[in-house]
């Protein structure tokens, strides 16, 4: 129901796809947009879509960026209207953080089997073409 | 009577595939041979008739009715034979088919082969029954129409004409990668020879794997109108994954053929493929997502997928625990050796897999907990996107790949780092450069100046390794090169390249959308776009709105033309972009929408995709290389030139070039 309230707010204003004056910010700004989905689309971010929503969306991240708003504020503002769902970039601490803990721990285990496996010194394989046609 | 010719000739192939899996699983011998030929050639001759009631247009045939339509160009009759889940179901048990008959065709005979064209064989006659018994596509219609419902126009485009036979080829190939890991788990042989005899295989399967997700990328680039190439979307993670195992697969395979060892992760790695492809086909097929590979969503197609993904899966991971135990360990070698150096590749991949395979199914399952009702709905409605997968895999396969140079030159057993210094040195050194000069040119981005970084280190890496394997001898040593030593150098320089288009592009690409009257002008990065105005077209099946946009930049001037099409039959539109090649990239111009209250105005998205040819060549790369490889054992198994070899490595060491011959 917000949703559908701020999507009418957002779409009484124009149409302008105007960018910031200060490269900075509308460089961040557009970084924004490929992070927020079209709620509208299938599968695509802000950025990329000509739908009514994407074009607004657009606007208002650009409000907001110009406003001095943070990336956090910003994504924040969209998420808060419209849910998780927006946002591209999942909030969840452990989503981030299970890849590295997988690598660091299979990793590890590795590292400890290779150690304890190596009992003595070993020489390289002196010739790897008599390897290959064995 | 050509459709009731087909629908016998899969009947035929189903046969013939129980009966090879029957034979292959226990006697073996020359019939199984035969019967995998035969119904290799069924299947082939299958498609060829439903390719035959497409391109005749035969609208008796329910398939061709509804997928097809009297104004469409022959090129596109023909690839919508498989533009559909009934078509590309037969293409799936054609592909699946055809591994069988070219294992008769190539293997040598013996239990391996016997018993993976059995494995195999089983493998076939479960889809060939899918295919028959849920989804036929020989189905007649009763009242034939007179016109066809034709095909979604997206798929109206050459790059998508090849994409699923060659995607096909590579998915449906990891099955007969499988079926050589079943057949060597039941004979409890998983050893060199093994590992031999099924490199080619695996070689071949990524290799066309790699070339299917490039033509879908190439396909999103051109046709879809957003100017992305990659979304992270839940279809292309589905190919993806597979072709992260795969990758891995390749690897651990050297390992297990040159040196014995990582036999049981090799086997567990290449059922994994297979089963990544199936559960990519389930979450692709079965309606728990929506995309433009979806076709007609059908829950019961869903629940079979799943039931012969958890047979497969299944009965495959039993025995692997049942022999895996059997298996011995390879001889020993020191972390710092070449060995060492391929299981950190096969730890970075599969951890990269297991990530973009939580990524994908995490915002799936939560969202069919949440439509269960077993959680709320807000807890249920979750995106992982872009900024996700960017932002965890990259790191990953930064560190992987800042080791491959290093990986590469190193030697078995043990490795010594120190003399590899003096042709790495400069590498580093280039790439330190390319870095801070792509930063300075691209706004000080770290993210950019990592990714150039990274992708120049291993060009150059690639580039001295090369140099350091011809060694003083010339450009006579450098053509006489193995030609597995050539596949390597490609496929990795592919990736170097690819790295450094990936980053560029995403990095510095840039795109607005204008709001433009006829006369009026936009400006971007140095190019001037003055619209002139749109006009109406007439396609073969569609009717199209096409802007006229003078280009102006660096005092060349030249026309480019946008189109959104917009096809009648099938009710929807598309956006034809109007793209501009330069050497540094592409300019990239899609007409969109009138703007809303403001008559004459419409939107124009014009962006700038530097290197966005580098993404698609390293790709192209990485497939070469692959081939590459793959030629190299098919040249060496073949006895004359196995001679031929022996004599040349009899001679003494020729590849370290540390000492010349």
């Amino acid at each position: 129901m917000i949703a559908v309230v701020v999507a009418l707010i957002l779409q009484a204003t124009a149409a302008v796809d105007q960018p910031l004056p200060d490269p900075a910010q509308e460089a961040r700004a557009q970084s924004l947009m490929r992070e927020l989905r079209c709620t509208v689309c299938e599968n695509e971010p802000v950025s990329q879509s000509t739908a009514d929503m994407a074009v607004d969306a657009r606007r208002k991240i650009r409000q907001l960026v110009g406003e001095g708003s943070s990336d956090g504020q910003v994504r924040d503002f969209f998420v808060e209207r419209y849910g998780d769902y927006v946002s591209f970039r999942p909030s969840n601490w452990l989503l981030w953080l299970f890849p590295f803990a997988l690598l660091v721990g299979a990793g590890a285990l590795l590292a400890l089997r290779g150690f304890s496996r190596r009992h003595r010194e070993l020489a390289p394989v002196p010739d790897d073409r008599n390897n290959e046609s064995a | 009577m050509i459709a009731e010719l087909g629908h016998l000739l899969a009947f035929l192939a189903l046969a013939a595939a129980a009966g090879q899996s029957v034979l292959g699983l226990t006697t073996g011998g020359e019939t199984v041979r035969r019967l995998a030929v035969a119904s290799g050639m069924f299947s082939l001759l299958a498609m060829i008739t439903l390719i035959i009631c497409f391109v005749r247009l035969d609208f008796s045939v329910a398939l061709v009715a509804e997928n097809s339509h009297t104004l469409k160009p022959l090129i596109y009759r023909i690839a919508g034979a498989w533009g559909n889940h009934e078509g590309s179901m037969l293409l799936w048990c054609l592909v699946m088919a055809g591994y069988g008959a070219a294992a008769g065709l190539f293997m040598q005979p013996g239990k391996l082969r016997d018993r993976a064209i059995g494995v195999q064989g089983l493998l076939t006659t479960a889809s060939f029954a899918y295919l028959l018994f849920v989804s036929s596509p020989f189905t007649r219609l009763i009242d034939a129409p007179f016109d066809g419902g034709g095909m979604n126009p997206l798929l109206q485009d050459p790059a998508v004409a090849l994409h699923p036979p060659m995607l096909y080829l590579g998915y449906v190939g990891m099955s007969f990668v499988f079926s050589l890991a079943a057949s060597g788990l039941i004979n409890g042989q998983i050893d060199r020879e093994w590992a031999k005899r099924t490199r080619p295989w695996a070689l071949f399967a990524w290799s066309a794997l790699t070339i299917g997700i490039a033509l879908g990328a190439i396909w999103a680039y051109y046709e879809l109108g957003w100017g992305g190439w990659w979304f992270w979307d839940p279809v292309e993670n589905a190919s993806f994954m597979p072709w992260l195992v795969g990758a891995a697969l390749i690897h651990s395979l050297i390992v297990t053929e040159k040196r014995g060892g990582m036999s049981a992760w090799t086997v567990f790695l290449a059922v994994l493929a297979f089963v990544l492809a199936l559960l990519g086909t389930f979450l692709v097929r079965s309606g728990v997502m929506t995309s433009v590979h979806a076709f007609a969503t059908d829950p019961t197609r869903g629940i079979v997928l799943l039931v012969g993904l958890g047979l497969a899966g299944g009965a495959a991971l039993a025995l692997f625990a049942w022999r895996a135990p059997t298996l011995k360990p390879g001889p020993e070698f020191d972390p710092v050796s070449r060995e060492g150096a391929l299981v950190l590749n096969n730890l970075f991949l599969s951890v990269a897999a297991a990530l973009v395979l939580v990524g994908t199914v995490t915002p799936m399952i939560l969202q069919w907990l949440g439509d269960t009702g077993m959680i709320s709905s807000e807890a249920a409605s979750l995106s992982i996107g872009e900024p996700y997968f960017q932002l965890t895999l990259a790191p990953m396969v930064a560190i992987l790949l800042l080791f491959m140079p290093l990986a590469q030159a190193a030697t078995w057993r043990k490795a010594e780092v120190s003399p590899l210094m003096k042709w790495l040195a400069p590498a580093a050194v280039a790439a330190v450069v390319a870095a801070l000069v792509a930063m300075a040119m691209g706004g000080w981005g770290l993210w950019l100046g990592f990714g150039v970084l990274v992708g120049v280190w291993v060009v150059f890496g690639v580039g001295f390794d090369v140099m350091r394997r011809v060694g003083p001898g010339g450009a006579g040593r450098f053509f006489r090169m193995p030609l597995t030593v050539w596949g390597m150098a490609i496929a990795h320089l592919g990736i170097g390249i690819f790295v450094i288009g990936a980053t560029v592009e995403t990095a510095t690409r840039t795109e607005r959308t204008f709001p433009l009257k006829p006369g009026e002008i936009a400006e971007m990065g140095g190019w001037t776009y003055e619209f002139l105005g749109v006009s109406p077209v007439d396609g073969p099946n569609y009717t199209a709105l096409r802007a006229d946009i003078k280009v102006t930049h660096g005092g060349s001037t030249e026309i480019i033309q946008p189109e959104t099409r917009s096809f009648p039959v099938a009710r929807t539109s598309t956006t034809e972009v109007a793209i501009r090649k330069t050497l540094t990239g592409d300019v990239y111009v899609a007409l969109g929408d009138q703007v809303r209250d403001v008559p004459g105005s419409w939107r124009i998205r014009i962006a700038q995709h530097p290197l966005i040819d580098w993404v698609f060549g390293g790709a192209g790369l990485i497939a070469i290389g692959g081939f590459l490889s793959l030629a190299a054992r098919v040249r060496r198994r073949s006895p004359a030139h196995a001679a031929d070899t022996e004599a040349t490595t009899g001679q003494g060491p020729a590849v370290p070039a540390s000492t010349p011959a």
